[in-house]
């Protein structure tokens, strides 16, 4: 399958958009932003696309990512390469309990109840007094390293969107991968193979925050300064919109759909239409491609010999499903 | 230790309805029991409860000894307890080798850093499981439609599919409901000569089927339900010349 290439894909065009941009500030603030976006994106792909999970904590893990680096880096001197892991585990430990308690909830009270998990960040953070910096955040977040400049943070950027693929194409292509589908598509199934499903599920819950983590990690760094606002909901509903727009089911459709979705942000005029113009842009995907910009990747079709051959008079498509 | 599945006396109520009232059956290793009945006799709804996925209202039922009521059904699938289901459920864009494939849950043993990484010892597993994975459909006939998404099969191959998954976990029980149903006759003989073949090698097989056939053709002792309740049991020749049986079953099946 072509997924086996998404992370070599991703490394070429984002070397490629990184000469072509050269030193242009503004570009590589978009791209920066994209390759961010890109990572809360991915962390969206692979709850809700790949294990069925509807999710709007994202931006809440991506929250904790944020903070909990900027906390250690400008309160305490530490450096950024050591609070990486922790940007990333805690997020994922937070949400591993999380999961447990919620995954046997049914899809829609899933997600209500992670919209009320988020919502009790964003409260915690704006209340957290000294600590977090309350309403007004945190600032004199130190940057990677002295030397950094925007090209340099948006390479990093975009490598830790190579690995995070890398990681997340390498998963989907095995065992566990055909695991976390089965229970998307048909829990009972996925039973009968011998797949604890809400084991799974927390198990991929997880994964995801610690992708969110990764993203907050990044995004304190570039900014230097952080808000309890920054990944609020509409953040974690946009990252939602561009992996489905991308093709959340795909690999590499929460990139795409950042990607897409952020150029248009990039020339849309003004603030009031943006939401108009996410929903326009939804309703064309559902209508245009219901797998998203990138869904006719997903098993390409076999060759017309093979066809012929297979498909006999009494084939019942459509019939199979139960 | 008791070796088979014995199910005592089992009876399953949804709300209202006794769907099985009574029940007894035994499965060895080796053995190929039929279990067959009208429809809405209760068939699916005994393999349901031995399977986990119903708890019955009274009896017991016991695994290799084990008592297996109660315990996740997932856990019953890794102690070596597998199970077709009457509509196959299956993912219709999926390639019939893919689909095989997600049967070798139960062998996994990779890492999840060890699937992120393709570390050397996942690759050789995932290389493990796909030559299994052909001799399974060598063993079934399913190599020519290796490719095919279950989508595009005929429902006869769909249930091989399943049947096929099913043998991937390489189970100690194996539970086949109604899997000749839309098969042609030619793929009737495959699934006979695999499911003979699985039960050689150890394998306890409980067959429920709607008609005789293949049934009279597999197996020694078969069950008849009627209306949740055994209406007779015992080998093939006695079942098939037994007066009641050909009144209440065939009588009205016409086979
Ligand atoms: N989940 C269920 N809820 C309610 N009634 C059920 C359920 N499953 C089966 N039944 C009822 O139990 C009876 C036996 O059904 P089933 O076991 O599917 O029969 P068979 O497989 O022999 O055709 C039927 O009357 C059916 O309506
Ligand atoms: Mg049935």
């Amino acid at each position: 399958m072509i997924e086996k290439w998404s992370a070599l894909i991703v490394l070429v065009l984002a070397v490629l958009a990184a000469i072509g941009m050269g030193s242009n500030a503004a570009w590589l603030g978009t791209s920066t932003l994209i390759a961010i976006y890109s990572l809360l994106a991915l962390s969206v792909g692979i709850t809700y696309g790949q294990a069925g999970i509807l999710s709007v904590a994202q931006g809440a893990f991506a929250s904790m990512g944020a903070y909990a680096t900027g906390i250690l880096t400008a309160r305490y001197g530490i450096s950024p390469f050591l609070t990486l892991p922790v940007s990333v585990l805690l997020p994922a430990l937070v949400a591993l309990p999380l999961a447990r308690l919620v995954s046997p909830l049914s899809p829609l009270v899933l997600a209500i109840a992670t919209l009320m998990f988020a919502t009790i960040v964003e409260i915690l953070l704006r209340g957290g007094g000294d600590l977090t910096g309350g309403y007004i955040g945190l600032s004199g977040i130190p940057p990677l390293f002295d030397a950094q400049t925007p090209v340099t943070f948006n390479l990093i950027a975009w490598f830790a969107v190579v690995v995070v693929v890398f990681l997340y194409a390498n998963l989907m292509n095995s065992a566990w991968g055909r695991a976390i589908n089965t229970v998307r598509h048909d829990p009972m199934r996925a039973v009968a193979d011998g797949t604890n499903v809400t084991r799974l599920q927390s198990l991929v819950f997880t994964l995801g925050a610690g992708m969110a983590g990764l993203a907050g990690w990044l995004y304190a760094h570039q900014l230097s300064f952080i808000s309890p606002d920054l990944f609020g909901i509409p953040v974690s509903i946009n990252a939602i919109l561009m992996a489905v727009v991308g093709g959340a089911g795909v690999i590499l459709g929460p990139v795409a759909g950042a990607v897409v979705l952020s150029f248009f942000y990039e020339f849309l005029p003004g603030q009031e239409s943006r939401g108009m113009f996410y929903g326009a842009a939804l309703i064309l995907t559902l209508v245009v491609a219901p797998s998203g910009l990138l869904g006719f990747t997903r098993f390409r079709r076999r060759s017309p010999a093979v066809r012929r051959g297979a498909v006999s008079a009494g084939a019942v498509p459509g019939k199979v499903a139960s | 230790m008791n070796r088979g599945i014995v199910v005592s006396s089992v009876t399953v109520r949804f709300g209202g309805v006794t769907a099985l009232s009574d029940v007894s059956l035994n499965v060895q290793p080796r053995d190929i029991v039929g279990v067959i009945g009208p429809n809405g006799s209760g068939k699916s709804t005994l393999f349901n409860a031995v399977s986990g996925l119903v708890r019955p209202a009274s009896g017991e039922i016991r695994i290799d000894g084990q008592d297996a009521v109660g315990v996740p059904p997932e856990t019953l699938v890794r102690q070596g307890l597998a199970r077709t289901f009457q509509t196959p459920r299956v993912d219709p864009v999926l390639p019939v080798e893919a689909a095989i494939l997600c049967g070798f849950q139960t062998k996994a043993r990779q890492s999840l850093l060890g699937a992120m990484l393709h570390l050397p010892g996942q690759r050789r597993e995932e290389a493990q499981m796909r030559a299994s994975c052909r001799a399974i459909m060598e063993r079934l006939g399913l190599i020519e439609v290796a490719d095919v998404p279950l989508g595009e099969l005929p429902m006869g191959q769909v249930r091989l599919v399943d049947v096929a998954r099913a043998m991937a976990s390489e189970p100690r029980y194996l539970l086949l409901d109604e899997p000749a149903a839309g098969l042609s006759l030619l793929e009737q003989r495959r699934l006979a000569a695999a499911i003979r073949l699985l039960a050689a090698d150890g394998v306890g097989v409980l067959l429920v089927e709607h008609n005789f056939g293949l049934v009279g053709e597999l197996c020694r002792h078969v069950t008849v339900l009627d209306r949740g309740k055994v209406l007779l049991e015992g080998d093939v020749a006695t079942v098939r010349s037994n007066p009641v049986f050909l009144q209440t079953y065939l009588g009205s099946h016409a086979a």
